[in-house]
């Protein structure tokens, strides 16, 4: 099995469950936050509002480890949050997570909500939709698109390892279980004791992860009721 | 790595085997702690205390941590969660409170650490040394040399390539002790500062034909993956003793953080420098070879492993411990090592 | 029972119910920034008739009907249902009151979903959360039955045949007729068309006439923006003209293309007021 050999079987479930587990809360929370903002900025004239949707597509390339080593600032024993002892957790990685993922995702939504034609929104409007139902109808017509940001989210989410490490500190336990080592993580550990082979494994686990959330996406993208039809 | 953690687990379960069966040896570690065992299994109801441990990705790279943790573990109903990190940045992380405990090796850095309140009780864990590593083909023609700055001098003279670690890790720090000592502040296109962990460095400095500094037990876990060769040997092997390299381990100051597990952080340190957690040490192989050699218990007192290395009315520095060092090497490490 | 005169009547208990559902806007003056789009416009739309509202294209029709929507309150003026001021309600009372408006656009406005998934929408929205979530989840496991309102809405503009059908695959004239029927289905007092057919074949507009003259006789109040003379005579009880933002004739459809007072009007139906 391609390099893996020196890996046991535990080890490889709970470093890619802890990988799922980080992407898939910190994507859930960055949708709860993202769209509704997307929603909010894609549709109100405001001063500023050009400032604002270029702020949030520069955070789409800010890096990883800034926010990183501001987590661990903000989270430190020594830190303003510290009392909670949530650095070197799942948690921490998790908001980390959010907080890359949430430019991706309001990013790629906000476009795919603007696109909506402002007369599908009169027309609910008219018939009878409050401005929620205006909203949950809008984020309906930019589902292919709103999916999309999803995906990118979690794609970004997944395969970001400069944060993680900062904030969760890579820790296996000695029964070889992960607690907030994921998949990418482990691949620097791997690099670092120069075992290139086991890392570049690692790695095609990874993308096979992505590939299967991508399928998946796909899959719900296309089943979605009078979405494209076979 | 874990082919090592397999086995180990796999000779603690005989080992517990044997000694319920009665046909005890004394070769089984775990039965020394049995007592205890024992004692804590009924608190094993209880909750399982955590120790964060910020360490050197050398002693967790190599596998060792994987040998002693269990161990730890099962004696005192605790879980290690194990932060490899560069020495720089684990003492930073005890800095700001965020671990129980640190286990480093970086002394200078351990010093001001310990002088600035943040560590107490420090120990001495175990050695190792550095060495010199390079191509097989030696531009620079350090190869066999017996000192460690005059290596550094003639790579630099020859303008060979020089892959810095640069992450401000025990190694690193080290590295920049020896350009000083031999009077050079490298600069240059050769001299290539990279931050990466000790395997990647070793990884670049082979594919850029490029000599490199890397503690022996890094560089022997990672040598079936790359061509290079040590030139100056570390002072296991009659090296200098500039490249010696002391462990410590120093749990965090519960005046500082009234937070850290200190009790538990003292166990672990107790733990370490006891005949069992020494023995660990000394059994742990990678490839065939001893990585660590434990040097914790003594006959005589070791009283410079509590004060700063270079206090000794304040004059050159390792006046006390160079000679303790060599010590060490002469009882610990075998003639044909 | 299309004469308009048996509603102005006020006669039977019925119509006397149907009394409160006037449409009525008063003075209504809008515009964005710099002029005024519409100026003092007064205009009542009575249920069981059609009102026709003409003029040129950019005389505010677009706008006129979009205030009686109720999509944003008028700089001044009142738009009032059933004599009660919109604009002086609370917001609670003012959607009850917008859900017994339906509205049709000149423009595509179907969503991306089923005809019937379109036409059910206005029930849709305004069931309850509990209900809305309950059905949702009925209908991701299996095939639920439209509902009968959504298969009349759908009959009274000839599209029955058309109820699985993905919306996004219709011609733009069948498009047109399912909002109308979408627009229909929540059962509304008012009906407000603006521009429905222009663009729009013999056939598809026909069919289009035909769902407002049956929705008239139902006892709604229908208005209908159009360029098209012909229509407005055709369809209308009574017309309203707009010209320059304001309204300069109103009164039977018979009586204002016949003897209207003014002559813009008269320059206007003859086709000889060019813009």
């Amino acid at each position: 099995m391609l390099g893996l050999g020196d890996l046991n079987l535990t080890y490889l479930v709970s470093i890619t469950f802890v990988s799922l587990y980080v992407s898939t809360l910190a994507v859930l929370f960055s949708a709860a936050i993202g769209l509704p903002t997307a929603l909010a900025v894609g549709f109100r004239d405001f001063r500023g509002k050009s400032i604002v949707t270029s702020v949030i597509s520069t955070g789409m390339g800010f890096p990883s480890v800034v926010v990183g080593l501001v987590v661990l600032l903000l989270l430190s024993r020594s830190g303003p949050f510290g009392e909670f002892e949530l650095l070197f957790t799942p948690e921490a990685m998790i908001l980390s997570q959010t907080v890359l993922a949430l430019p991706v995702l309001v990013s790629v939504s906000l476009s795919a909500i603007q696109s909506v034609p402002q007369d599908l929104r009169d027309a609910a409007f008219a018939t009878g939709a409050t401005p929620a139902d205006v909203g949950l109808l809008v984020i309906r017509e930019a589902r292919y698109g709103i999916v999309t940001a999803l995906l990118a989210a979690y794609g970004r989410a997944i395969s970001e390892v400069g944060s993680v490490l900062i904030v969760g500190g890579n820790i296996v336990f000695s029964d070889s279980t992960s607690f907030t080592r994921t998949l990418t993580t482990a691949i620097t550990v791997e690099a670092r004791k120069g075992n290139i082979e086991t890392g570049i494994a690692l790695g095609v686990i990874l993308l096979a992860l992505v590939l299967s959330v991508n399928a998946l996406g796909a899959r719900f993208r296309d089943r979605t009721p009078g979405g494209e039809r076979q | 790595m874990a082919i090592q953690r397999r086995r180990f687990l796999q000779a603690a379960g005989v080992g517990a085997i044997l000694g319920l069966s009665g046909c005890t040896g004394d070769s089984s570690p775990p039965q020394a702690g049995e007592g205890e065992t024992t004692a804590s299994g009924g608190t094993s109801g209880g909750a399982t205390q955590e120790l964060t441990l910020a360490t050197t990705t050398s002693t967790y790279d190599t596998g060792l941590l994987d040998a002693i943790n269990p161990v730890f573990e099962e004696k005192f109903d605790a879980r290690v969660k194990t932060i490899p990190q560069g020495t720089g940045a684990a003492i930073e992380t005890a800095r700001n409170g965020d671990a129980d405990v640190i286990l480093v090796h970086a002394r200078g850095a351990e010093d001001e650490f310990l002088e600035e309140g943040y560590g107490v009780n420090r120990r001495d864990v175990m050695f190792n040394d550095f060495v010199v590593v390079g191509p097989a083909d030696d531009p620079a023609g350090i190869n066999g040399m017996s000192s460690a700055t005059d290596a550094f001098a003639a790579i630099s003279d020859a303008e060979s390539t020089f892959v810095s670690r640069g992450d401000d890790s025990g190694t690193n720090k080290k590295e920049l002790l020896i350009w000083d000592a031999a009077g050079v502040s490298p600069a240059g296109k050769w001299y290539r500062e990279i931050g990466k962990g000790m395997g990647d460095t070793l990884v670049q400095a082979d594919q850029s034909g490029a000599y490199t500094l890397s503690d022996r037990g890094t560089y022997l876990a990672t040598k079936d993956n790359v061509d290079l060769e040590i030139h100056v040997q570390g002072p296991l092997k009659d090296g200098p003793t500039i490249l010696k390299n002391p462990y410590g381990v120093i749990p965090v100051n519960p005046a500082k953080y009234p937070d850290v597990n200190y009790p538990l952080a003292m166990a672990y340190a107790g733990f370490l420098t006891s005949p069992e957690g020494q023995e660990i040490i000394s059994d742990y192989t990678a490839n065939g070879s001893q990585l660590f050699f434990p040097n914790a218990l003594s006959e005589s007192p070791q009283f410079d492993q509590y004060v700063p290395e270079d206090y000794d009315g304040g004059n050159t520095s390792a006046s006390v411990s160079d000679p303790q060092f060599e010590q060490w090497v002469s009882e610990n490490v075998p003639e044909d090592f | 029972m299309t004469d308009s005169n048996r509603v102005v009547g006020h006669e039977s208990v019925g119509e006397s119910a149907s009394v409160e559902t006037r449409l009525t806007a008063r003075g209504l003056t809008h515009g964005f920034g710099d002029g005024a789009i519409l100026e003092d416009i007064s205009i009542t739309v009575e249920p069981g008739e059609i009102l026709a509202v003409v003029g040129p294209s950019g005389t505010g029709k677009t706008t006129l009907f979009r205030l009686l929507a109720l999509f944003e309150q008028p700089d001044s003026g009142t738009v009032e249902v059933g004599g009660e001021d919109v604009w002086a309600m609370p917001d609670e009372q003012r959607l009850a009151v917008r859900r017994r408006i339906g509205m049709g656009f000149q423009t595509r406005s179907l969503f991306s979903t089923t005809v019937a998934d379109n036409v059910a929408y206005g029930l849709r929205v305004r069931q309850s959360w509990r209900t809305r979530l309950r059905d949702a989840v009925e209908d991701a496991f299996g095939q639920t039955e439209p509902s009968p309102t959504v298969e009349r809405a759908l009959e009274t503009v000839g599209m029955s045949d058309k109820i699985d059908r993905d919306a996004r695959s219709l011609s733009a004239g069948e498009a047109q007729r399912v909002a109308i029927a979408r627009a229909l289905a929540p059962d509304p007092d008012v009906l407000l068309l603006d521009e429905p057919t222009s663009n729009l074949d013999p056939r598809n507009t026909a069919a289009i006439e035909s769902a407002m003259r049956e929705a008239r006789d139902r006892g709604i109040a229908v208005a209908l923006a159009t360029h098209d003379m012909q229509q407005a005579q055709r369809v209308s009880d009574r017309t309203a003209v707009l010209l320059d933002s304001t309204c300069i004739e109103s009164g039977p459809t018979d009586r204002v293309f016949e003897t209207p007072s003014d002559d813009r009007v008269r320059r206007f139906i003859e086709g000889k007021l060019v813009y």
